[in-house]
């Protein structure tokens, strides 16, 4: 039998022992009732929008990832230290599939159970292009890498669950690493850029209101006669443009980032990956600083705010090394749990048993 | 398990039989030395028993022959290859069955078996064919398709056999693999084995069930506290001083004789099965009995109290404590 087909019976055990129960089609079930509530509300509050296929088709995605990370790690994160608590593991060393078939079949089966939730979303990610708005570029990149991202959960936990010896601190420590991806960047970035502050000094000009005469010029609003005092004001910005790269990891941010967006008339963008994207990128940009702010000089503009299409591109996208950084994170794992499951073995955990 | 039919080969051609020869293998875990130095070997076509009580070393011993864990020190060969460099090629001829009852609890007796086929890389209608023989084998033909949670402890036991005999093994090891069967069981198991042993294969069986080894095995490997008991202290062990049962139908007319006989009478119990005289080596024993029945005791049974294996393990483990 071929490499793959081997590696393939370990994932049909895996997802016929393991994951197909009662349980499991529970949760799609709630999953599917779910996303139908948030189509219908969706469709009703972006009915009258431009596009409210791309706002839908974007929270439904968003939808599956958020579900499938906080599903994937339950049913991943234990795939090999639990085989070893029910005496399985050590039967199927014996036979002639080898540590990397065995590994990377397990990915495969938490995989593809991640990927079931993509599946039962479809109905409804058609849904939103039949009504219009969404793209079929968008749409593609979105899948692809929200697959690729369930992917990347499912070998963190597969991972993991080689590396460490009980089930329930594996499943624990799969779920501590996406929440550092999903939430822990966007906490590291809040701080970073708030105990990185610059102090900044402006020269502001005020009219004198004491000082110029009565009289008002009607067609202003300022007197005739203006007399101008300057004061110097000091302030603090974040410097969020230091620690940005910080969120390239984010799940979240890099399937926005990796996405194409479609701009409105106004130069705004049409969906949720859109405005998740423009504002991960605004930080990219230093604080307009040192600008002073002149009430007298009336010929000073208010400055032209560059639009969203703009400022998405002049900036640089990250996505592509936060999809590394994930892919190497997980690859990095599955090594080790490799070695760390290879028989026969040399070094046992601390209290462990091998059958 | 139902015993005549011949156990079916996955290959037809016999291949060449595999003997497992061990040179002073050592394992320890952590401060723990599970395993000091045992040496042995096991021929093909004979079952031969690991026996020493708990802690002895038997699983540490049977997962190194079972590719699984690497020894300290020492070698092992099974059939010419190295479990540890050359562990793909001992899998191929491997059947390890553990003590630890684990199966896919969710599977059925029969997807079990299949999908353990095609791990060994047998496919499609011959997978399917060889576990529908193994369910008849082992006797699980009515529970194939339930679910393997619902069996047994037994009957898991059973199908634990089924999975080690998959890929038709020439080398079978068995982890107490009589525990929890019942009486009919045991004796299924124990023809089933002798027949394997008999088509040339090599067999090693751990047991506590040392009457069940004493009918089973050939040859008996004695380990205590990690290290194989050097055979002559085996063999002084076999032939030292061993309780005898003897029965007659008159049992004060016994009494009188064996005390005649010069037998300390203080040395003589009782037990409901007759009176248990100790002896030393299977000479005396003959002249006892010809003594008693010529002096006109009508004896009824003359057999030691306990097994052979039994007396060499028991008299070995209070040299051990003496040692200590």
């Amino acid at each position: 039998m071929s490499w793959l087909g081997r590696m393939w019976t370990v994932a049909s055990i895996e997802l016929q022992q393991r994951v197909r129960g009662l349980a499991w089609y529970v949760l799609l079930g709630v999953f599917v009732v779910v996303v139908l509530l948030v189509t219908v509300f969706t469709t009703i509050a972006t009915w009258n929008s431009d596009a409210p296929g791309a706002v839908l088709y974007s929270v439904i995605v968003y939808f599956v990832l958020l579900l499938g990370t906080l599903v994937t790690p339950a049913l991943s994160g234990n795939a090999i230290n639990g085989d070893r608590e029910n005496g399985t593991l050590a039967t199927t060393q014996v036979t002639l599939v080898s540590t990397a078939q065995l590994v990377l079949g397990k990915l495969l089966a938490a995989w593809i159970t991640a990927l079931g939730f993509l599946v039962a979303g479809l109905p409804f990610l058609l849904f939103a292009l039949v009504i219009g708005g969404a793209s079929v570029d968008t749409a593609i990149v979105s899948i692809l890498v929200l697959a690729l991202e369930l992917g990347v959960v499912a070998a963190i936990g597969v991972g993991l669950s080689g590396l460490i010896r009980r089930p329930l601190f594996s499943v624990v420590a799969t779920y501590l690493v996406v929440a550092l991806l999903s939430v822990g960047t966007l906490i590291a970035f809040t701080l970073g850029g708030l105990v990185n502050q610059q102090e900044v000094t402006v020269e502001n000009e005020y009219v004198d209101w004491e000082a110029s005469s009565d009289e008002i010029d009607p067609q202003t609003g300022y007197p005739v006669e203006l007399v101008c005092m300057t004061e110097e004001y000091t302030y603090t910005v974040p410097r969020f443009d230091t620690v940005w790269w910080m969120l390239a990891a984010n799940p979240y941010v890099l399937l926005a980032d990796a996405v194409p967006t479609h701009f409105d008339a106004y130069g705004n963008p049409d969906d949720l990956f859109g405005s998740l994207k423009y504002g991960v990128r605004q930080a990219q940009l230093p604080p307009t600083v040192g600008q002073s702010w002149s009430e007298c000089d009336q010929l000073s503009s208010d400055g032209e705010y560059p639009t969203a299409e703009e400022v998405i591109a002049s900036t640089v996208p990250s996505w592509a090394i936060g999809l590394l950084l994930n892919v190497l994170l997980a690859g990095a794992l599955l090594v080790g749990a490799i070695s760390r499951t290879h028989a026969p073995a040399r070094r046992l955990a601390a209290g462990s048993r091998i059958a | 398990m139902s015993a005549p039919e011949p156990v079916p080969a996955a290959s037809a051609a016999a291949p060449a039989p595999a003997d497992i020869v061990v040179e002073d293998v050592g394992r320890s875990f952590g401060a723990v030395q599970a395993v000091r130095s045992v040496r042995f070997t096991a021929r093909a076509g004979e079952v031969t028993g690991l026996v020493g009580p708990n802690g002895s070393g038997k699983t540490t011993l049977l997962l190194m022959l079972a590719t699984l864990l690497v020894p300290d020190r020492g070698t092992i060969r099974i059939g010419e290859h190295d479990p540890v460099t050359e562990s793909a090629a001992v899998r191929a001829t491997l059947g390890w069955m553990p003590d630890v009852l684990g199966s896919w609890a969710n599977l059925t007796v029969r997807r079990s078996l299949v999908l353990t086929a095609r791990l060994y890389g047998i496919t499609g209608r011959a997978a399917d064919d060889r576990a529908a023989e193994l369910v008849e084998l082992v006797d699980l033909a009515e529970l194939a398709d339930r679910p393997t949670r619902v069996l047994s402890r037994g009957q898991k036991q059973r199908m634990s056999l089924a999975r080690a005999l998959v890929h038709d093994p020439r080398v079978l090891l068995l982890d107490e693999p009589a525990s929890g069967l019942d009486p009919g069981a045991r004796i299924a198991l124990r023809v089933l084995l002798r027949r394997l042993a008999a088509e040339g294969r090599t067999i090693v069986v751990s047991s506590h069930v040392l009457a069940e080894l004493d009918e089973l095995a050939d040859r008996a490997v004695f380990l205590e506290a990690g290290s194989t008991v050097s055979a002559d202290r085996v063999e002084a062990a076999r032939v030292a001083e061993r309780g005898w049962r003897i029965r007659a139908l008159d049992a004060e007319g016994l009494r009188e004789a064996l005390r005649a006989q010069g037998i300390d009478a203080d040395r003589i119990v009782a037990e409901p099965q007759g009176l248990v005289v100790p002896l030393a080596g299977d000479e005396r024993a003959a002249e006892l009995l010809a003594a008693l029945v010529g002096a006109g005791i009508r004896v009824v049974s003359f057999a030691p109290a306990v097994g052979d294996l039994e007396h060499t393990f028991l008299d070995l483990n209070s040299d051990g404590e003496a040692a200590r």
